[in-house]
C-alpha cells in the first residue's frame, strides 16, 4: 500500500490551481480598439487647400455626417455647415468630432448646441487624420481655395 | 384517585398532540450551509464588473445565456438555434439561412452543452460551441460579438447529445449520437432490426485554427449503442476521446427498463489520432448524406446556407486499435477527465459507486491485451485492469463531475440532491452540500480544463419549487453558487436561470472583456443592400419586389416617407444603422409585419421583409429608445391597390421648421 | 364483584362511540421527505381507502422496483369497517353490562386486535419493501425499502415517518381509557 502512495501523490501533482491572472495568446484574438480622440489643442491650417484631403473629407461627410448636417446653413438634426469654419476654431470642430463626450461635459458652447438640438452629437469613430480632412472639406464648403 | 385517572387520560391526549410534530426539513435547509459572509462575497458594486463570464446553455429554449459571476446577473441571451423576436434573429433575411437544415427551416432546438475553445486544454476566450440536440447540429458562437457565426448539421445522427466537447487545442468538436440510427442513405428498415442495421455514429467536426470554420472530417460507425456524454483527454491522454454509453442492451423499446438491465455499460475510448492516420491511409469511405452548413459573415452581415451531400466515414472493423470499451457500472452519464488527463470519472447514474479509471492502466491493459471479450468486434478491457478505484457510497444518482484544480473532484447527485467533493487520488469523500433541488449539471470556472480557476461551483438544478416568488405552474430554473475556496463548500447565492441550463462554462472576464466588439465599421460593411450614408438611400422596384435602401441615425430614418407601394408587392427594408458609437442600436417595426421587428447594431445592415396586406398609410418606427427624440423617429409608407398608378417616390421630406426659420431670417 | 361505576360506564361507552369518527378520518399516515420534496409527501390510510399523494409515491418507487400501492393490495379494507363496528358494539355492551369481567374481556380483545393490526401492517411493509422487481432501473445491493412500523427511517434519499393519524389515536385513546377505567375500578372497589 505504501508503495502506491507516491504514485498517487505524483499523479495529482500536475493539477495545480491557478492563482494568478490568466495569460492568453493574444495573437489568436480579434481586437477592436474604440477610437476616442485625445483633446486637440493646436491645429495648423495651410493654404491653398489640400485637394486630396478635401476629397477624403467629402467621402467621410457622405458616409457619417450627412444624415444630420446639411452643407447649407439649414439645421437638420445638427446645424448646417455653411460658415462653420468662420464661427468655430478648427480645434473646437475637431474636438467635437473626435472627443464629443469631453466637449459635452466641459465646453459651454457645445452644451448650448445640445440644448438646441436635443440630440447628443454621436461619436462616429473618426480618427484625428480623418477629422483633419473634414476640416479641409468644411473650409472648401465655406468658399476657401 | 380521580386525579390519577385524569392524569392517564391527559397523557393519552398528549400522545395525540404529538401528531402535530411533522417531520421537519431543517436538516438540509439552506441556512446551515450558508456562508456567513455570503452577501459580501457575491456583491458586485454598482458600476463594477463580475469576475467571470458564465456561458450557460438554455436547454429547451435553444439559446445561450451570459451570466456574470459571482453576482448571478443575467447579461445577455445569445440566440443560436431558435428564432428570437427581440433582435430579429432567424426572422431577418440575413439570419434566416442560419436555421436552414436538410429538413428545411428549423427555427428551434433543444440546446445542451457548452464548450469553450481551448489552447493546450486551457481557455483561450475565442468561441463557444453548443449542440442542437433534436435536429442534430453544432453551433459556433463568437465571444467577441456574442453572436452565432456558424451552424453545421450532423447527418447520420438522432439526438446530438454527446456533443460538442472539444479536443485540447480545439482541433475537433465531437457529435456522438444519442439514438443509434440506420444510415441516412438506407434508413427504411424495421425498427426491430436494431442490432443488424443501427449504428452509433460519432462525428469529428474539425475547427479551423484561425477562422473557426467547421467541417465534418469523419464519422465513426460504432456499434448501435446510445452515446451520452464525452470528454477529450488532456496532456498525455490528449490524443484520446472518451464517450459514455448506455443501452448497450441494444433495446429499441421501453428503454427505461430494457436499457437498465446490465450491471455495466461502457465508456468508449477513441484514439482520434489513430483515426486521422487511417484516414490519411485512405481507409475512409465517402457515403451519401445530406446536411446543411450555415455561415454568418461579419462583413456582409449575412448568412449563407450550403447543403452538402456526402460525408467521410470510418468503419472500426477495418481500423483496429482505434476503439476500446471500458466497462462502467450502470448507465454512465457524465464521463469527465481530470486536469492532468490521468483519470476518467464515470458517473453511473443508476450505480452506487463512482468508478475512476486510470489512463496509464488503460494503456497497459491495451498493450497486454487484458480483454474481457469484445462487443461487436471492439475489444472490451477488463474492468479491474483499467480501474483506478471506486468512490464508495458517494450519494445517489451521480451525473457530472468537475475539478477544482486542487486534486479534488466535485460530483453532482440528482437523486440525493447534493454536490459531493471528493479526493481523486484517495477516492475519499471530503464534503457534501445540498442543492435546491435535484442538481443536474455543475460548473466550476475552468472546471473541465487543464488548469481550473476553482473558487466557485454553480449547481444547475432541475427542480425549483419554493426557491423564488411563485409564478404559476411554470417556474424559472434555479441555480446555486457555492464558494469552494476552503475545504468546506459554502452556499453563497441562489439565482434564477433562463430555459433549462444543461451545462455551462465559466471563464475569467479578463479573457473576453477586452476583445469585445463595440461597433461594426461602416467602411467595412459589404452588405449588398447597404446604404453608406443618406446619399445612397433609395427605393428600387424589381417587378413586385421593392427594395428600400434605408438608413437610421439619431433620430430619423431616411427615407421616412415612401409612396408607390402596391398590394401584392413584397417590400424589403434594408436598414443600415449609420451610428458608429457603442451601444446605439436602432430598431425597426412596421405595422402588421408578419414576422418580427429587427434590431440593428451600429454599422450593421439588416433586412425586414414586409408583405403589405391592406391599402392605406402604414406607420413604421424605431423600437429602441435611441435618443431624446426617439419618439419622433417614425415615418409612413403609403400602400395603394394593386395596379394603382401612384409613382414610386421617397424622401426624408422637406424640413418645414428649417424653412420657416430661414424665412424669418430673411425678413 | 361490584358493578362498574356510572363514570366508568360513561367513559367506556363514550370513548367507544368516539370511534365512529374513525370512519371519517384517516387512521394512519406515512410522511416522506426528500431534498427535492421540501414540502414533503404524505399518504393516509383510512378504514377502507387510501388518500394523499399515492400516485407521486408510486411514480418514485417504480425506479427501485417497488410495487404500486393500490387499494386492492389491502384486503383489510373490506374487513376493517366491520371489525371497528364490532369493537364499538362490544364497548357499548361492556358499558351497559356494568360487568368488570366483561371490561377485562373487552380490554384483552382490544389489545389483541391492536397487536394483530400492527403485525398485519408490518408484514405488508415487509412484503412491499422487499419484493422488488428484478428489472428495476436502480438496484442498490443489500438495500430493502421496508417502511418503518412506527417512527422514522431513512430509505435512500427519502426520510420516512410512520405515525397514527386521528383515527389511530382514537384507538389509542380507547385503549388508554379502558385500562384507566379498569385500574380505577380495581383501586376504588377493593
Amino acid at each position: 500500500m505504501l508503495t502506491l502512495l507516491p504514485f498517487f501523490l505524483w499523479s495529482c501533482g500536475g493539477a495545480e490551481q491557478r492563482a494568478d491572472k490568466p495569460k492568453t495568446d493574444d495573437s489568436v484574438l480579434e481586437k477592436q480598439e474604440e477610437v476616442h480622440g485625445q483633446e486637440v489643442k493646436e491645429l495648423a491650417l495651410s493654404t491653398p487647400l489640400d485637394q486630396a484631403m478635401v476629397k477624403e473629407g467629402l467621402a467621410i461627410y457622405e458616409l457619417k455626417c450627412s444624415a444630420c448636417h446639411k452643407l447649407t446653413d439649414e439645421k437638420l438634426v445638427g446645424p448646417g455647415w455653411t460658415g462653420v469654419t468662420k464661427r468655430r476654431k478648427p480645434t473646437w470642430i475637431v474636438n467635437m468630432i473626435t472627443n464629443v463626450d469631453m466637449m459635452l461635459a466641459e465646453d459651454a458652447e457645445a452644451q448650448k448646441m445640445l440644448e438646441e438640438c436635443l440630440v447628443r452629437m454621436p461619436n462616429q469613430n473618426i480618427t484625428a487624420t480623418e477629422a483633419r480632412s473634414l476640416i479641409e472639406f468644411m473650409r472648401q464648403n465655406d468658399g476657401e481655395k | 384517585m380521580k386525579m390519577k385517572y385524569l392524569k392517564i387520560a391527559a397523557s393519552a391526549l398528549a400522545i395525540i398532540g404529538m401528531n402535530a410534530c411533522k417531520p421537519s426539513a431543517d436538516k438540509t435547509s439552506s441556512g446551515s450551509f450558508l456562508a456567513g459572509d455570503a452577501a459580501e462575497k457575491v456583491y458586485v458594486k454598482p458600476g463594477t464588473h463580475d469576475e467571470f463570464y458564465n456561458i450557460v446553455s438554455g436547454g429547451f429554449n435553444g439559446q445561450l445565456s451570459v451570466v456574470g459571476l459571482p453576482s448571478g446577473r443575467m447579461l445577455k441571451i445569445i440566440p443560436v438555434f431558435s428564432q428570437f423576436a427581440e433582435s430579429g434573429w432567424g426572422y431577418s433575411e440575413e439570419t434566416k439561412p442560419m436555421l436552414n437544415t436538410s429538413h428545411g427551416f428549423v427555427p428551434w432546438d433543444d440546446s445542451h452543452h457548452v464548450a469553450l475553445s481551448t489552447t493546450k486544454s486551457e481557455h483561450d476566450g475565442r468561441w463557444a460551441f453548443i449542440n442542437g440536440n433534436n435536429t442534430p447540429r453544432i453551433a459556433r458562437v463568437s465571444l467577441s460579438t456574442f453572436r452565432t457565426e456558424e451552424i453545421i448539421e450532423i447527418p447520420n445522427s438522432g439526438g446530438n447529445h454527446s456533443s460538442p466537447f472539444i479536443t485540447a487545442n480545439t482541433e475537433y468538436a465531437v457529435a456522438g449520437t444519442r439514438f443509434s440510427v440506420p444510415p441516412d442513405n438506407n434508413a427504411d428498415v424495421p425498427i426491430s432490426s436494431f442490432k443488424q442495421n443501427f449504428k452509433g455514429y460519432i462525428s469529428f467536426v474539425s475547427i479551423d485554427k484561425v477562422t473557426g470554420r467547421m467541417g465534418i472530417k469523419f464519422q465513426l460507425k460504432t456499434p448501435g449503442v446510445s452515446f451520452d456524454l464525452a470528454r477529450a483527454g488532456k496532456g498525455k491522454s490528449a490524443d484520446w476521446f472518451f464517450f459514455s454509453t448506455y443501452n448497450t442492451e441494444q433495446a429499441n423499446t421501453l428503454l427505461e427498463v430494457n436499457a437498465s438491465q446490465k450491471d455495466k455499460d461502457f465508456i468508449l475510448a477513441v484514439n482520434w489520432k489513430k483515426a486521422e492516420e487511417y484516414l490519411a491511409k485512405g481507409k475512409g469511405k465517402k457515403e451519401a448524406a445530406k446536411y446543411a452548413h450555415n455561415v454568418y459573415s461579419e462583413e456582409t452581415h449575412s448568412a449563407t446556407s450550403t447543403i452538402l451531400n456526402e460525408v467521410m466515414t470510418l468503419d472500426p472493423k477495418e481500423c483496429p486499435d482505434m476503439l476500446y470499451f471500458m466497462p462502467c457500472p450502470k448507465s454512465p452519464h457524465g464521463c469527465d477527465v481530470d486536469p492532468t488527463g490521468q483519470f476518467i470519472v464515470g458517473s453511473g447514474k443508476l450505480a452506487a459507486v463512482i468508478p475512476v479509471f486510470s489512463f496509464d492502466k488503460m494503456l497497459k491493459a491495451i498493450a497486454n491485451k487484458t480483454y474481457d471479450g469484445n462487443f461487436d468486434g471492439i475489444p472490451v478491457l477488463k474492468y479491474d485492469a483499467v480501474l483506478h478505484g471506486e468512490v464508495k457510497k458517494p450519494g445517489l444518482g451521480p451525473l457530472h463531475t468537475e475539478f477544482d484544480g486542487q486534486g479534488n473532484a466535485i460530483t453532482s447527485f440528482f437523486v440525493s440532491s447534493e454536490l459531493v467533493k471528493w479526493n481523486i487520488a484517495k477516492l475519499e469523500v471530503i464534503d457534501r452540500v445540498p442543492t435546491f433541488y435535484s442538481v443536474g449539471h455543475l460548473s466550476i470556472p475552468g472546471g473541465p480544463t487543464a488548469k481550473p480557476y476553482g473558487k466557485y461551483v454553480v449547481a444547475y438544478n432541475k427542480i425549483t419549487k419554493d426557491r423564488y416568488l411563485p409564478t404559476g405552474p411554470e417556474l424559472a430554473q434555479s441555480a446555486q453558487l457555492y464558494d469552494i475556496s476552503g475545504e468546506k463548500m459554502k452556499l453563497l447565492l441562489d439565482f434564477p436561470t433562463v430555459g433549462e441550463p444543461h451545462y455551462a462554462e465559466s471563464i475569467p472576464a479578463s479573457l473576453i472583456e477586452k476583445n469585445t466588439k463595440k461597433i461594426f465599421k461602416l467602411e467595412e460593411n459589404k452588405h449588398p443592400y447597404v446604404a453608406k450614408g443618406e446619399k445612397e438611400t433609395k427605393v428600387v422596384r424589381k417587378g413586385n419586389e421593392v427594395h428600400v435602401y434605408m438608413t437610421a441615425i439619431r433620430s430619423h430614418f431616411s427615407p421616412d416617407n415612401i409612396e408607390g407601394i402596391k398590394l401584392g408587392d413584397v417590400v424589403y427594408f434594408h436598414l443600415t444603422n449609420l451610428e458608429q458609437d457603442w451601444d446605439v442600436p436602432h430598431g425597426f417595426a412596421v405595422r402588421g409585419a408578419l414576422n418580427a421587428e429587427i434590431l440593428v447594431m451600429p454599422g450593421e445592415t439588416s433586412t425586414l421583409k414586409w408583405i403589405p396586406t391592406k391599402v392605406g398609410v402604414t406607420p413604421m418606427y424605431c423600437t429602441d429608445f435611441c435618443s431624446a427624440l426617439h419618439q419622433e423617429m417614425q415615418g409612413y409608407i403609403r400602400v395603394s391597390p394593386a395596379g394603382s398608378k401612384v409613382p414610386l417616390s421617397w424622401g426624408t421630406g422637406k424640413n418645414p421648421v428649417a424653412d420657416a426659420e430661414k424665412k424669418v431670417a430673411k425678413r | 364483584m361490584k358493578p362498574l361505576k356510572k363514570i366508568s360506564q360513561i367513559a367506556i361507552i363514550a370513548s367507544s362511540l368516539l370511534l365512529i369518527i374513525a370512519y371519517f378520518v384517516p387512521i394512519w399516515r406515512i410522511d416522506l421527505w426528500a431534498p427535492q420534496y421540501p414540502e414533503g409527501l404524505s399518504m393516509s390510510i383510512w378504514l377502507s381507502k387510501l388518500s394523499g399523494q399515492v400516485d407521486i409515491i408510486n411514480g418514485l418507487n417504480h425506479y427501485i422496483g417497488m410495487s404500486q400501492i393500490k387499494e386492492e393490495m389491502f384486503p383489510e379494507f373490506k374487513i376493517l369497517p366491520y371489525a371497528v363496528a364490532a369493537i364499538i358494539a362490544l364497548g357499548i355492551l361492556t358499558g351497559l353490562s356494568k360487568n368488570r369481567r366483561m371490561l377485562i374481556g373487552f380490554l384483552v380483545i382490544l389489545m389483541l386486535s391492536g397487536v394483530v393490526a400492527m403485525y398485519d401492517f408490518w408484514s405488508w411493509g415487509y412484503e412491499y419493501g422487499h419484493n422488488l422487481d428484478d428489472s428495476a432501473a436502480i438496484k442498490v445491493p443489500g438495500m430493502a425499502y421496508q417502511p418503518p412500523l412506527i417512527g422514522y427511517k431513512e430509505l435512500l434519499n427519502f426520510g420516512a415517518y410512520s405515525i397514527p393519524d386521528i383515527g389511530g389515536w382514537l384507538f389509542v385513546l380507547l385503549g388508554a381509557i379502558t385500562i384507566s377505567t379498569l385500574i380505577f375500578e380495581i383501586k376504588t372497589n377493593k
